[in-house]
């Protein structure tokens, strides 16, 4: 199933064709002690063939860099536009994992994006499910990619 | 039906059958993004007939009492039971709110639950989704479980 590479391909897809970035990815982690260090995260839930979610974890700069870029301005704070466009790149990378799966007749549905953004927080998948995390390297930093997984 | 009964009976149904704890509704009203304090939340996603997200927001104290109450186990500090505890609460309450919504349960299915802590954050959902919270009281504090629901599909 590779989850790895299907959220590589989709993420790098979304920033090349939609915000015009160059990001490169680095080895995927499977502990995410680095997410600490993110003050905004997009996520959102998949369901169908298994129950998942994923989510978008960066630094505030980073997310204020990519909305920035992507909406040909200059952002300042961690403000509206920033929830809302790390909300709509972690719907447009989903749906580009939703659309890998589906070419292996796994079938999958998007739920609705949701943003966290807050001095100090951590987000936390049930134990028992499955975690993939890819860092991904931009000019201005870090930020993550992840997928939390159970099959049934 | 609408969402706030059903928000109020699945809250309840789950909390006093599974949890063995009685909770008390208050007047739902809409949450406007505020930010939430020294609390821990557990989201889950609604996908299919129904696009959206349920989540349940408790203050520290509520959820230790919570997990306690769940796990017949004393708890103290938000540790990895608690988020565990608080996610399959989301869990509990999102699969009883799909059996509300759609009774012949093909429609909506749940995505995977997260549980999120910290001292202050805050929840967002799209702009354009449809939000309903309501309050629940248990031993003198208050909770909160919100729907969000796409009206887009």
């Amino acid at each position: 199933m590779d989850f790895a590479k299907k959220i590589i391909k989709s993420t790098e897809e979304i920033f090349s064709t939609m915000i015009f970035m160059e990001i490169s990815a680095a080895e995927p982690l499977t502990e995410g002690k680095e997410i600490l260090d993110c003050h905004v995260s997009a996520m959102i839930g998949l369901s169908g063939d298994f129950s998942s979610m994923l989510g978008i974890h960066c630094p505030g700069k980073i997310g204020m860099a990519i909305t920035g870029e992507m909406l040909g301005m200059e952002v300042k704070e961690v403000d509206a536009d920033v929830k809302d466009t790390l909300g709509e790149i972690a719907n447009m990378v989903a749906g580009g994992v939703k659309e890998a799966f589906a070419a292996e007749d796994i079938n999958l549905e998007l739920s609705i994006p949701t943003t966290v953004t807050g001095k100090s927080y951590t987000v936390s998948s049930p134990t028992r499910s499955n975690r993939v995390i890819i860092p991904f390297d931009l000019e201005q930093g870090r930020f993550f990619v992840e997928i939390k997984y159970s099959l049934k | 039906m609408d969402h706030v009964q059903r928000i109020t009976e699945s809250t309840q149904e789950i909390f006093s059958s599974m949890i063995m704890l009685e909770v008390t509704p208050g007047e739902p009203y809409k949450r406007n993004k505020s930010m939430l304090r020294g609390s821990i939340s557990g989201i889950i996603g609604l996908t299919g007939s129904i696009k959206g997200l349920l989540a349940i927001h408790l203050p520290k104290q509520t959820a230790l009492e919570v997990t306690t109450a769940f796990l017949g186990m004393d708890v103290t500090e938000i540790d990895e039971d608690v988020r565990d505890a608080i996610g399959e609460l989301a869990n509990m309450l999102g699969g009883s709110l799909k059996a509300a919504l759609d009774p012949k349960g093909s429609g909506i299915q749940l995505s995977m639950p997260t549980a999120i802590y910290g001292d202050e954050y805050s929840i967002d959902c799209i702009a354009t989704a449809e939000e309903i919270t309501v309050p629940f009281e248990l031993s003198g504090n208050t909770f909160l479980v919100e729907l969000q629901i796409d009206p887009n599909g």
